[in-house]
């Protein structure tokens, strides 16, 4: 076990020497047309006014009536163009500023916004409050391994206003980058830009470094959720990015061929995408295809498949081959395993490898979520971070040159000999046996008894939540967003607005 | 004066700088300082030390196996210029080995380096040795512990034949040993009379203090 100790919030992007492609050039070209003919021919719903006159003026075909926007390719590629492929999410401090795009690897997020926890002191699985998003958000803020976050769970005890609330939590825990999915109105986005005004200092400097981002979830198949893109549209102007996740359900919402699942997934992303450069050009984007199956016998939603694996890959294709960032979401928590299934550990390691070898820019990954991410369980953090630090020590490949190939020490040791006693034998160790794990512990010499890394994990976990307390607001920017939030909690318009829907 | 020159020794053996130790005792020779005190107050300081960054984690095997290898090539310059009535203060004399039929030797080694760390008098007599050359070991050392490796199912009873032979020398109470190796326990160590079993070779270096009888 690596030894806790108080230490500075840092992130840690993994870069892969290792390299995965599911598309060739010709399958991404055929791809990428037919998401432009399903745009311009079949078109994508955006029930909202505001966003309909938006594509109107710029000379998309609107039916404001069905609500649908059909967009001609060079129109939508006129405003892709504007897209940038790399931007800044910032954090409270520049290094931990998340460079997307800007090739310095992949970035872990933790994300979920679950509606359940398993209680640390009692194991009760009960609902999650506004504490427990402000506890994990410590433990994320933490690990190196996380570089930016949601609000892991939904403040339950907060109502309507849980996602406001989500984000106070968060910005009062964590010095890293913070993201909301679950701000889906324009009245609360409004409040959320203003939080994060307060965080970045003025709203100059949010522009220049964005201390917040989106997430919009488009509904497959072919449309945008009211409240979202509105949302969206307020974020966009004010410079926070905002990212757009496809989830497509093949056989469901989707065609049953990963080709048709990707095309919707393009249609549904980039037509967002193109609103928001509409809105503000320049504004950071990326994509996400989160795909999923169900089980043919029972219905059940199945998020890690392996043909969703491939899915997912190739929607990193897609999104780089249109210029945008795109951000991987296997598992994170995945499909129906339940606490401690040994499911849980393979389908962490297949889809975060799968991830950084296809060079995703960002990718959900130690988040602690269980049982189809509605279920949050704080050691679990733990246990994704160990694989997704193997899967860093696995992706660097290895190095061939004439210090690695070693003919000289071959030829010294010779035979029956040992390499052991080798300075560069001492020297490389280090990286051979990089000695992080937090989960296991050296076993004991007597009677050579292993501890439970389920054990372990709770430990450390006491330890970061007994002794790491960031605190990343001035009292006088904790005093505005308690403000704030205290205002959005009382505000008519926004309880007609979340609840009107 | 000399103060520094032990801590370049004790420096010299934790950074497992070979050339530099071998300079440094040949250089106190040529200084006319006492031999005993450079290795205890230059190069054991500097084992001990290496031990305790071990047991810390800091420091890996290789560290620790090139320190005692540099201890090692020190000793041979130093310990030929001792006087007939000096001699370095041990915990105890343990001659060490893998069983005969048994070619595993790393293990053993590492037993073997980590007691020379901690203070003992190692007599490391190699792989693949018969009852008979433990016990002429034994004698021509003046050994009070005997370490005995076995890696395989088939040569751990090797061990207890070992056992059964010291006894038979009429050395059962003059030596203690102990036994180790991947097959071995700790009920296979009782069951054959040994008087201790180690897991490795940390827990070897407690197990050696508690049979010499001798503190931590």
């Amino acid at each position: 076990m690596i030894k806790l100790e108080e230490r500075k919030a840092s992130i840690q992007p993994i870069k892969s020497k290792l390299k995965v492609s599911i598309l060739d050039d010709q399958e991404i070209s055929q791809i990428n047309q037919n998401a432009r003919t399903v745009m311009e021919e079949v078109g994508v719903k955006f029930p909202s006014e505001k966003a309909l006159k938006i594509f109107a003026e710029v000379g998309a075909n609107v039916d404001f009536e069905n609500q649908l926007v059909k967009i001609p390719a060079d129109l939508l590629d006129k405003y892709l163009a504007t897209s940038p492929r790399s931007y800044t999410m910032a954090g409270v401090r520049p290094d931990l500023d998340v460079h997307v795009g800007s090739g310095e690897g992949t970035y872990f997020y933790c994300s979920g916004e679950a509606p359940k926890i398993v209680d640390f002191e009692t194991g009760e699985r009960r609902l999650s409050l506004k504490k427990d998003t402000a506890n994990h958000a410590r433990i994320a803020d933490y690990l190196p391994i996380v570089s930016l976050l949601w609000p892991s769970v939904s403040a339950s005890d907060k109502g309507v206003t849980s996602p406001i609330h989500g984000l106070e939590a968060c910005y009062t825990s964590t010095e890293k980058h913070v993201e909301t999915e679950s701000i889906m109105d324009a009245v609360s986005a409004r409040y959320a830009v203003k939080m994060a005004t307060a965080v970045a200092g003025s709203e100059e400097n949010l522009r220049d470094r964005p201390t917040l981002s989106q997430l919009l979830c488009c509904i497959a198949p072919l449309a945008q959720d009211r409240g979202g893109i509105e949302a969206a549209m307020v974020f966009a102007e004010h410079g926070i990015p905002v990212g757009f996740m496809s989830m497509p359900t093949l056989g469901l919402t989707a065609p049953p061929y990963p080709a048709g699942a990707l095309t919707l997934a393009m249609a549904e992303t980039l037509s967002g995408i193109m609103l928001t450069q509409i809105i503000n050009p320049g504004v950071g984007n990326y994509i996400s295809v989160n795909p999923g199956i169900i089980d043919p016998r029972t219905g059940v939603y199945f998020m890690c498949s392996g043909v969703a694996q491939i899915t997912n890959v190739g929607g990193i294709q897609m999104a780089h081959s249109n210029g945008i960032p795109s951000l991987a979401c296997h598992s994170f928590g995945g499909s129906q395993y339940e606490l401690g299934n040994w499911q849980a550990g393979y389908e962490n390691l297949y889809s975060h490898f799968l991830a950084v070898m296809a060079g995703a820019d960002m990718s959900f990954g130690p988040s602690g979520m269980y049982e189809a991410v509605s279920l949050l369980d704080h050691p679990r953090i733990l246990f994704d971070r160990e694989i997704i630090q193997v899967i860093d020590e696995i992706s660097d490949g290895m190095e061939v040159n004439t210090q690695t190939l070693a003919f000289d020490m071959i030829k010294k040791i010779g035979q029956h000999g040992s390499y052991i006693s080798q300075k560069e034998t001492a020297k490389e160790s280090r990286t051979m046996w990089r000695g992080e794990s937090i989960l296991y512990e050296d076993g004991k010499a007597e009677g050579r008894k292993w501890r439970d890394p389920v054990d372990v994990a709770r430990e450390a976990i006491s330890w970061i939540l007994d002794n790491h307390n960031p605190e990343p607001l001035s009292p006088d920017v904790k005093k505005e967003l308690r403000s704030l939030v205290a205002a959005a909690d009382v505000d008519e318009d926004l309880q007609k607005e979340v609840l009107g829907r | 004066m000399p103060d520094d020159f032990y801590k370049k020794l004790a420096q010299a053996v934790i950074d497992g700088e070979e050339e530099d130790a071998v300079n440094l005792a040949k250089q106190a020779l040529d200084q006319n300082l006492d031999p005993l005190a450079c290795i205890t107050n230059g190069l054991t300081k500097g084992i001990q030390q290496v031990g305790e960054l071990f047991g810390s984690g800091e420091y890996y095997l290789p560290e620790l196996i090139i320190s005692a290898e540099v201890m090692k090539s020190a000793m041979e310059i130093l310990e030929p210029a001792l006087t007939g009535d000096q001699e370095i203060e041990v915990v105890a004399r343990v001659v060490i080995g893998t069983v005969e039929g048994d070619l595993h030797e790393i293990g053993k080694t590492l037993v073997a380096t980590m007691l020379s760390a901690h203070g003992f008098k190692v007599f490391d007599i190699g792989v693949d040795k018969s009852a008979e050359e433990f016990i002429s070991a034994i004698n021509e050392y003046n050994a009070t512990i005997v370490g005995a490796s076995a890696l395989l199912t088939t040569t751990m009873l090797q061990q207890e034949k070992l056992i059964k032979n010291i006894k038979e020398a009429g050395l059962g109470d003059k030596v203690k040993v102990m036994i180790g190796g991947a097959p071995v326990s700790r009920k296979y160590a009782e069951q054959i009379g040994a008087d201790g079993f180690a897991e490795d070779a940390i827990s070897a270096v407690d197990l050696a203090f508690q049979l010499a009888d001798a503190p931590v």
